[in-house]
């Protein structure tokens, strides 16, 4: 696949951005540029090697199945204008 | 030193913390005017807890004002992390760095100006872009632009929580001339750190001297049930430096800085850490872009933050809300970080950086096995004008941290300490020592310092 | 006909997946919901353990493979019952692997979280997060199956074995969800997002019929609607090559040592088919009965208890015929009735010896499910003993010739029915506990 103007607007569509012509214009060049500058990763000796998750090995960590107090419905909906009768309102979803 | 001493003070009752704190708001506003620092100054908040205090001081910082980078959740004091998408919210709960910092007895002064979610490195990424405490036409640096910028002013006794993600506390230490600590990934909890990275991102702080940054370090550091990522192991007290070497990739910069920086120093080695300096850039982008495309799915104008009235289907709201909230940066960074991780680039891009942030992890551990401390200059440049910043390609902008990505990458603790100056532009030296061994940089970051 | 099947099944966890939210229902919405599983900047996931520990069980049971580590993935998907835009599930890395039951192969099993519920309405939706985060697990099996009825069959195995392991409960019939692909001699059709048990028959079965007959042109994605009945196709977005899966860097890898896995193992109790198997062969029951009697845990522990001192023959056909036809009458389960395995046995003993009649037992058992008491006082309080002193059953027949002369005159005149109308007299001035046989042969030595 190559980067052009086809993969960013399915790139930008899947993120859920809307992009002008001019913007894709715009964006199409420099994210050629960041890539072309990134090729050389793929060069890199990775044979044998393992991913890091995070830079340090952490592993193993869980809670015990307890309860606790969950916030109360003002405070979930605090933050939000799209409300009705304690559940949030959303757009058309079908 | 004015650090320990107010807080000795506080403990003798011979300062009163409530003047203390109405002087530092009062010149937080007088400085805000100009220098764009604070997002938000929450002097409410402030003033209830110097009464508090007043009456009882009580914890192991009580009374020192603090003031928090903008992504670090303070419960009902807006924190949206630099950005316009999160305007107004305000979060039912607070970081866990703020709740140990406050249950020490500090005061929340407010929240710090910075690169929208942190994507940037000179704070100009944002609609509040702090200016240069030396130079009101130079950045602060970033992404915790504000943090450096704020510390660097202040008259009064004062540390700041900052976050840095691929150089974010070094950088904005460098270019403003203080002290700031970037800890040992998952030593600080993230808990209530409004996410770019998870797997790169680390609270730190920032302040005038190295020697105050312990006692804030010795509060905020320290395991948290509610981190998966929190180490449950404490940071290393031994901290004697018997060997240190310079990073030979890291001093083909401008001779002025390489001279200012090695002048301080004596008995070194020179190391050559090749593979970071091919790959620290593209393994910091890729990996920070690719998580940091799925952080910010879930602004999109529903639960909290910016919105529109409801239209459309789903997809067209959701698409309408972010691409209006979002900046530039963001969206290059989302589509580039949505890019990484598709299908059919996925192993080419995102997992081939996990790999290679394994081999520069290796490259950094095989170094420490002989040094105690490496050491490079923080920044290849001194702070730049926002005109000659504007003239920089994204890619010229993501190359500016060149020289802090490795530690970052690494998870590895660092130090920049401010180091004289070229004009009236500070250059920062900046310290990197094995996991965990913070208390070798704080020890030798203070001998840098005296010199 | 090739079908394949993923099914999401809710496990029985008192906390959610990833934070301390309880799990149970609530009427109001937003009322279970904090800030990790509402989705809130800043917030992060903790793996409740018994989540895992509940799937490897399930796994072991369907003779899967058990990886010795897992990690968690984010699955990004946009749509309003998702409260952060991606999913925490697991991708290169589930905890289990290659599994059977019966001849279907289980291609993995996994763990997720369950997003919110949406109430469509018009131009908007209604958002409710409570259940956002409840732990799933999700086991996908091979196209292995030929018919919809084989998928049935499967599903009923696999509830059977889930109860078995209590990480299930009868409410989460209505919860599970099933996507499921078909294909026939055309293109592979895939459903998606099926709720219910009966629907998941009611869809498959649909479309079916519809591939029999029209065999599919091209890949297709279908919803279900079940006011209508019918499957329409759906239009999405993202296909698994959008989901952009990442490995989940606010988790970190867990191992599953091989000493919890034989620990998990050994707290699995005999599944229903190695049970019903064993009473066939133990009681020498018949086949359907030893089922019956295995698919539930309840009922088989009842049923073993009861066959120590009762004939296990006898036991299974109360069990079977009697016991659980009351239960259903009465619209309750064999985990929730009131009757003690004791107070069973007693009953069943007096029965055995022939000091009770049928009646008397079905009487009392409608009680005892009710509440607990011994049905030996209650019988010795009531005079429920069958009558067999014929003295006593003597002097009841006398009275009901006494009172009846009518029907006394029509059996003398031939008509053979009204002895069964004078011995059903006699019968309740007995409370039943007479021999109806024993009162119709003193009732024609009588009246002779």
């Amino acid at each position: 696949m190559k980067v052009d103007k086809e993969l960013i607007k399915k790139v930008a569509e899947n993120a859920r951005l809307n992009l002008t012509e001019s913007e894709i214009k715009n964006i199409l060049p420099e994210l050629k540029e960041i890539l072309n500058n990134f090729e050389i990763i793929k060069k890199a000796p990775t044979k044998n090697i393992e991913p890091s998750f995070q830079p340090i090995e952490i592993k193993n960590v869980t809670r015990e199945d307890k309860t606790s107090k969950c916030l109360s419905q003002k405070e979930v909906l605090k933050n939000t204008k799209h409300k009705s009768n304690g559940y949030f309102k959303g757009p058309k979803a079908i | 030193m004015i650090l320990q001493h107010y807080l000795k003070e506080v403990k003798k009752g011979d300062v009163s913390i409530k003047k203390t704190v109405k002087a530092i708001l009062r010149e937080a506003k007088t400085l805000n005017k100009k220098h764009h620092c604070f997002n938000i100054i929450s002097e409410d908040l402030a003033l209830s807890q110097a009464e508090k205090q007043e009456k009882e001081p009580k914890g192991r910082l009580a009374g020192l004002p603090i003031s928090i980078k903008d992504c670090i959740c303070v419960k009902d004091v807006e924190s949206r992390a630099g950005s316009e998408i999160l305007k107004d919210y305000v979060p039912p709960f607070n970081a866990t760095v703020v709740k140990k910092l406050v249950d020490e007895g500090a005061i929340i002064i407010g929240k710090t100006s910075q690169d929208e979610f942190g994507f940037g490195s000179f704070s100009t990424n944002t609609d509040n872009i702090p200016k240069n405490p030396l130079d009101t036409e130079r950045s602060c640096g970033g992404s915790s632009g504000g943090s450096a910028c704020f510390t660097q002013l202040t008259k009064h006794p004062h540390a700041s929580i900052s976050e840095s993600t691929g150089g974010s506390i070094a950088n904005p230490a460098s270019f403003c001339g203080i002290s700031g600590l970037t800890p040992t990934y998952g030593l600080v909890s993230r808990y209530g750190l409004i996410d770019y990275a998870n797997s790169l991102d680390k609270i730190g702080i920032m302040s005038k001297t190295t020697e105050e940054l312990s006692p804030i370090f010795d509060v905020i550091k320290g395991h948290d049930k509610k981190d998966s990522t929190s180490l449950d192991i404490s940071s290393n007290s031994n901290n004697e430096v018997k060997k240190i070497a310079i990073i030979k990739e890291a001093f083909e910069i401008d001779p002025k800085i390489k001279d200012i920086i090695l002048s301080n120093l004596e008995d070194y080695d020179v190391i050559s850490l090749p593979l970071t300096k091919k790959y620290a850039i593209p393994t910091y982008y890729l990996i920070a872009m690719a998580e940091a495309s799925t952080n910010l799915a879930k602004y999109c104008g529903l639960r909290y933050g910016s919105t529109l009235p409801l239209k459309g289907s789903f997809n067209q709201f959701f698409s309408e809300v972010r691409s209006k909230y979002f900046t530039k940066e963001a969206k290059r960074r989302i589509i580039l970080g949505t890019f990484a991780r598709m299908a059919g680039f996925r192993d080419a891009y995102y997992l081939k950086a996990m790999k290679t942030r394994t081999l520069i992890i290796n490259e950094y551990k095989k170094a420490f096995k002989k040094y105690d401390v490496l050491i490079s200059p923080t920044m290849p440049i001194l702070s730049p004008k926002f005109s000659e910043i504007k003239k920089l390609s994204p890619l010229e902008n993501y190359q500016m941290d060149t020289l802090t990505t490795g530690p970052n990458i690494a998870g590895l603790p660092h130090l920049s300490v401010p180091t004289n100056s070229i004009g009236k532009l500070p250059v920062g030296t900046l310290l990197i020592s094995n996991h965990l061994e913070e208390d070798k940089l704080l020890n030798f970051g203070r001998k840098i310092e005296e010199k | 006909m090739k079908i394949g099947i993923e099914i999401h099944v809710q496990l029985n966890t008192k906390s959610k997946v990833f934070c301390s939210c309880t799990t149970q229902s609530s009427e109001e919405p937003n009322t279970n919901v904090c800030e990790i599983c509402g989705g809130f900047p800043g917030s992060k996931p903790v793996l409740n353990k018994e989540t895992l520990q509940q799937g490897i069980k399930v796994a072991l049971a369907l003779n899967s493979k058990i990886a010795s580590e897992t990690f968690f993935s984010r699955k990004s998907y946009f749509y309003p019952d998702m409260t952060k835009n991606f999913q925490i599930t697991q991708y290169e890395t589930p905890f289990s692997i290659n599994g059977k039951l019966d001849n279907i192969r289980i291609k993995r099993i996994h763990l997720e979280e369950d997003p919110g519920a949406l109430i469509h309405k018009g131009s908007t939706c209604l958002i409710d997060y409570n259940r956002a985060g409840i732990p799933l697990i999700e086991i996908v099996t091979e196209p292995d199956f030929k018919s919809p009825n084989e998928v049935r069959l499967f599903l009923r195995k696999l509830i059977t074995i889930l109860e078995y392991l209590e990480v299930y409960t009868r409410k989460s019939e209505a919860t599970m969800k099933a996507d499921a692909n078909i294909s026939t001699t055309g293109e592979k059709v895939e459903i998606k997002n099926i709720t219910g048990l009966k629907e998941i028959e009611r869809a498959l079965n649909y479309e079916a019929t519809k591939q029999k007959e029209t065999p599919a042109k091209k890949q297709e994605t279908l919803g279900w609607n079940s006011d209508k009945g019918i499957t329409y196709l759906m239009r999405t977005k993202e296909t698994e090559d959008d989901y952009g899966y990442i490995y989940d860097p606010d988790l970190v890898k867990i191992e599953i040592p091989k000493e919890l896995v034989s620990k998990l193992k050994s707290q699995i109790p005999e599944l229903s088919l190695d049970k019903s198997s064993r009473f066939k062969k133990q009681y020498k029951l018949n086949k359907e009965d030893a089922e019956v009697l295995a698919s539930e845990q309840k009922l088989a522990e009842i049923f073993e208890k009861v066959a120590e001192k009762i004939d296990p023959d006898l036991a299974a056909k109360w069990l079977i015929r009697d016991l659980l036809k009351i239960i259903n009458y009465n619209k309750t389960t064999i985990n929730e009735i009131k009757l003690e395995v004791k107070h069973l046995i007693e009953l069943l003993g007096l029965f055995q010896q022939g000091k009770i009649t049928d009646k008397t037992v079905k009487d009392l058992l409608i009680e005892l499910i009710k509440e607990p008491f011994s049905p030996k006082e209650y019988i010795k309080k009531h005079n429920l003993e069958i009558i067999s002193d014929s003295g006593n059953l003597e002097k009841l027949c006398k009275e009901a010739i006494k009172e009846q002369p009518k029907a006394v005159k029509d059996y003398k005149e031939g008509n053979e029915k009204s002895i069964y109308f004078l011995t059903g007299q006699v019968m309740r001035k007995s409370k039943g506990t007479a021999n109806p046989k024993e009162v119709e042969k003193i009732l024609k030595k009588l009246i002779r």
